[in-house]
């Protein structure tokens, strides 16, 4: 059973050559410890004498966010850093104490900061940031009664206003502890956590390098022993244009809202603003526990983008959407007329015009022009639900835009199906009837409005809202690219878009649009007022100053190259709130017509 | 069931033995000395690893390698279960835990990767050598490689890899095919290095060379060395190693165990250490020169060739010649199941040399 093999079997060559390779690579581990051990063991031992090796990170320079122009948006200047090693000092508690009364901040905010890390711990952890030069002065004075305290230089983000362009940038906040388990980042770095800033911060953040230094008793540098240059974050151009958006802020000035201005031939975001903004600046700094709630519980919601997060009904905004559904199925066409009455009754319940005055039968021209409500509520009968819903959703209204801003919703646009599965609702007419005025259940983001005017200027393309054109790493390489990109085409004949800019046109040249009328440019858009609440008596019906504000246009008329919207939260009428607040935008946007106008006149 | 021959423990290998036993015991005193808590669990792995080499040895290895065959297509399904529902620690899904214990199930599974290439390479011995040779044992392998590498644990599935290779050159395979096989290998490298995107490569950097990460493993890494250069010629004395005692040295009982050995010991002392495990690797040849047939002699050079190129590994990366890839010294560093698999391919060698005359 036994089968001894032959002598010849045995692969001895093979084995010893095996045997020879990793008999050598234990003499060369042999050699490194003989060098380790023996020639450098007298440096090496003086080193481990008293461990004299000190880390300093090298905070990367996060990436430059630019404006379309090369503006920067967001930038960096060095700002002072308390750095403590927590190893390196005998007391943590008394120093604790000592840097809380020297800088005037609470202890226990510095407390929080090292109650996760080891007491023994070697690495350098970041107690404050954004020292002021007085507080820099302090410590410096008592330095060496604060053995392990270092102040470092680090890049820190610096921003042109404090609230400027808020929403759109975002901000950079430390890692919090669900960062540090997502990805390779350290406690203490900063990461976008919203707007642009968060959108593309993996390539923003860089990677940050570090030296390891040998230092004397006293804690001075002796040499570099290893040096890694931090990779420099890669730059983001936007395609923010800073001077419209500080005109937009301008304009908007201190009211709720929000204005979205866009490039109808590319999707181009030149400027988005929402009132109230946040501190940008003071965010990248550790909040302490007043300031956030502060924050948080203001009731006026400075942290709400309301530009993509704010839902909305259109109001008569939605006006549009019904002229454009009923032409395109012939339901009505621009030579036939309907009655427009001061109140208007259906289902026994008596609906009202915005005017007290009746204007006899118009045309939908006219009906667009006036904003007639009687008018759309029995066009929108006409239509039925099915029809307008189809119309809504073709101009991309109830569905987010993909804009990649932080927390941006959809809306929603109410269709019969929807309510019976949502809402276990059989679908009234008297829903048709509010919908038809853009009111009831409908809501919308100030950015859709937007993405759906510049489809009706360019002809029926939905574009993806872009915000970003490339990102580039310092060296110039190219690391993210985003072309204009086309979400979907409203399929209409060119006769409609035609018909609705030019009634569009006529509501600014003489109808409820007249503030947003600009001298030099011919405008088009359409005023919105947005009821948020119930009418309880007549009187009731004739305060306006709880309702949105809207305004949607387009300039020129003839060849639209900017849309501009509008939206003021609780603010009035919007042909007396909103449409003045896009008159100052256009007339920033087209300086040089207006100039020339006025010159003229 | 067991009935051991009277003749076979006169066979019984005591210079492997005496050699492993050198070994252990230097780690079970080094880490006592660094952790005590853990220096006593460590005596009980010992203790669960001499039960398991008495069962190695018990066996005829010819039985074993066919059990070891079961054991792999056992042991693979085992990975998939760990990437799925292990127990992660540092970043990586390595442990799965049964009842209070948690098992590395990739340590054990690299002897019956040895058994299951060795039985495929023995039974093909009478026939011609063709590319059967090569391919089938690395079909074998790069699954096992795959699920270890997705854990992430790069140290282990390298340390497979040298196997499979020192098993393909003594399984008989040609030289023409191996070089072929070298020569494919390296071209490949460079066209999928040229299809990845920058920061891809970057992050492959970072990974296979960590110190390009300044303040992590660069850190390990200057200070292993100062802890073992400060050690000089005699070392520090048992208690006098500052360097590992103070905390500097990250991964004091695992990984960078060595360091603080040597630290205690000085240069004599790691150099007997060196001198132990070249000892023990040339012993391990010795028996798969001498084996009895052919599945004994890749038996032997697997184990060999595993615990060599562990310890060559670890050896490397703590002394700084070497990236830093997680691989624990065979018998040295603390851990239950890698200790468990060092003390089993002891147990396998003696197994192939107490049976070189049954």
């Amino acid at each position: 059973m036994i089968r001894p093999r032959p002598a010849s079997a045995i692969p001895r060559g093979r084995l010893r050559l095996l045997a020879v390779v990793l008999g050598l690579g234990f003499l060369v581990v042999g050699g490194q410890l003989a060098y380790l051990q023996i020639l450098s063991g007298e440096r090496l031992a003086a080193l481990s004498d008293r461990n004299r090796l000190r880390l300093r990170p090298i905070a990367a320079p996060r990436g430059i966010l630019f404006d379309r122009a090369g503006l920067p948006l967001a930038d960096n200047r060095p700002a002072f850093t308390l750095v403590v090693v927590p190893r390196e000092v005998p007391d943590l508690g008394a120093l604790v104490d000592r840097l809380a009364a020297l800088l005037q901040t609470p202890a226990s905010e510095l407390r929080d900061r090292l109650a996760r890390v080891s007491a023994d711990s070697p690495w350098p952890i970041r107690l404050s940031r954004g020292l002021t030069l007085e507080e820099v002065a302090r410590i410096e004075e008592w330095r060496l009664e604060l053995p392990g305290v270092t102040i470092e230089v680090e890049p820190q983000r610096a921003y042109p206003g404090v609230r400027f362009a808020a929403h759109v940038l975002g901000y950079v906040r430390e890692a919090s502890d669900q960062d540090l388990a997502r990805s390779g980042l350290r406690r203490g770095d900063l990461v976008g956590q919203s707007g642009l800033e968060r959108l593309h911060d993996e390539h923003l953040r860089g990677r940050d390098g570090g030296e390891q230094v040998e230092v004397d008793a006293y804690g001075r540098m002796i040499r570099i022993l290893d040096r890694r240059e931090p990779v420099p974050g890669a730059h983001m151009w936007t395609t923010i244009d800073r001077r419209i958006q500080q005109a937009v802020e301008d304009a908007l000035g201190a009211r709720a809202g929000a204005v979205v201005v866009m490039d109808p031939r590319n999707g181009d975001v030149l400027a988005l603003t929402s009132h109230p903004a946040f501190p940008v600046e003071r965010f990248s700094r550790p909040l302490d526990r007043e300031t956030w709630l502060g924050l948080v519980q203001d009731p006026t919601r400075p942290l709400l983008n309301r530009a993509v997060q704010g839902l909305y009904p259109p109001g008569s905004l939605f006006k549009i959407v019904l002229a454009a559904a009923a032409l395109q199925s012939q339901i009505t066409t621009p030579f036939d007329r309907l009655p427009c009455p001061r109140q208007w009754v259906f289902g026994g319940r008596p609906y009202h015009n915005w005017e007290d005055h009746d204007r006899g039968a118009l045309t939908l021209h006219e009906a667009l022009q006036f904003s007639c409500n009687t008018y759309f509520y029995q066009l929108g009968l006409k239509l039925g639900p099915e029809k307008i819903v189809q119309m809504a959703e073709a101009f991309g209204l109830g569905r987010g835009t993909d804009s990649g801003l932080t927390g941006e919703r959809g809306g929603l646009v109410p269709s019969p199906a929807w309510k019976r599965e949502a809402l276990k609702d059989k679908w009234h007419p008297g829903d048709t009837v509010s919908l038809s005025i853009g009111q009831g259940l409908i809501t919308v983001t100030p950015l859709q409005m937007a993405r759906m005017m510049a489809a009706v200027a360019n002809g029926g393309t939905l574009w993806k809202p872009r915000l970003v054109t490339r990102v580039a790493s310092a060296d110039g390489r190219l690391v993210h690219e985003e072309a204009p990109r086309i979400q979907g085409r409203v399929e209409m004949a060119p006769v409609i878009f035609e018909f609705l800019r030019e009634a569009l046109g006529a509501v600014v040249a003489e109808g409820t649009g007249k503030q947003a009328r600009v001298p030099g440019v011919s405008v088009g858009g359409k005023t919105g007022t947005a009821q948020t609440h119930e009418f309880k008596s007549d009187a009731d019906r004739k305060r306006r100053d709880q309702d949105h504000a809207w305004f949607a246009g387009f300039a020129p008329l003839d060849e639209p190259q900017v849309v501009v919207v509008v939206f003021a939260e609780r603010a009035g009428l919007g042909g007396q709130v909103a449409a003045p607040i896009a008159r100052e935008v256009l007339k920033a946007v087209f300086l040089e017509k207006v100039a020339r106008a006025e010159l003229a006149r | 069931m067991f009935r051991v021959d009277r003749r076979l423990l006169v066979q019984f290998d005591w210079q492997l033995l005496g050699l492993a036993g050198c070994l252990i015991v230097a780690g079970l005193v080094t880490v006592s000395t660094l952790v005590p808590r853990l220096g006593a669990r460590q005596l009980v792995a010992l203790g669960i690893a001499t039960v398991g080499a008495m069962v190695i040895l018990a066996v005829d290895y010819r039985t074993l390698a066919r059990w070891a065959c079961w054991g792999y297509g056992f042991g693979l399904m085992v990975l998939l279960a760990v990437l799925l529902v292990g127990r992660s620690a540092l970043g990586a899904r390595r442990w799965i835990a049964v009842g209070p214990v948690s098992l590395q199930p990739s340590e054990l599974f690299k002897l019956a990767f040895i058994g299951t290439l060795a039985v495929y390479l023995a039974s093909r011995e009478s026939s011609r050598p063709g590319w059967d040779r090569v391919i089938v044992p690395l079909a074998l392998t790069l699954p096992a490689v795959a699920l270890i590498v997705k854990q992430p644990d790069l140290g282990t599935a390298l340390t497979l890899l040298p196997v499979a290779v020192a098993l393909i050159i003594v399984g008989g395979a040609r030289w023409r095919h191996l070089a072929m096989l070298a020569g494919c290998g390296l071209a490949v490298l460079p066209v999928f290095w040229f299809l990845l995107r920058d920061y891809q490569r970057e992050r492959i950097l970072v990974y296979i060379d960590p110190s390009r990460d300044p303040l992590g493993s660069a850190w390990n890494v200057i200070q292993a060395k100062i802890t073992i250069g400060s050690g000089q010629l005699g070392g520090k004395g048992l208690f006098g190693g500052t360097q590992s005692r103070l905390a500097f040295l990250p991964e004091r009982h695992t990984d960078f165990v060595f360091a603080a050995y040597a630290e205690s010991w000085g240069f004599l002392g790691a150099a007997a250490l060196l001198v132990v495990y070249a000892l023990l690797v040339l012993r391990g040849f010795e028996v798969a020169t001498t084996a009895r047939d052919t599945l004994g002699t890749l038996l032997a050079t697997g184990a060999t060739v595993l615990l060599a190129a562990q310890a060559l590994v670890n050896l490397g990366m703590v002394t700084g010649l070497l990236p830093v890839v997680g691989i624990p010294l065979p018998f040295v560093s603390y851990g239950g199941s890698a200790l468990l698999t060092a003390v089993g391919a002891v147990a396998l060698i003696a197994n192939v040399r107490m049976r070189r005359f049954a």
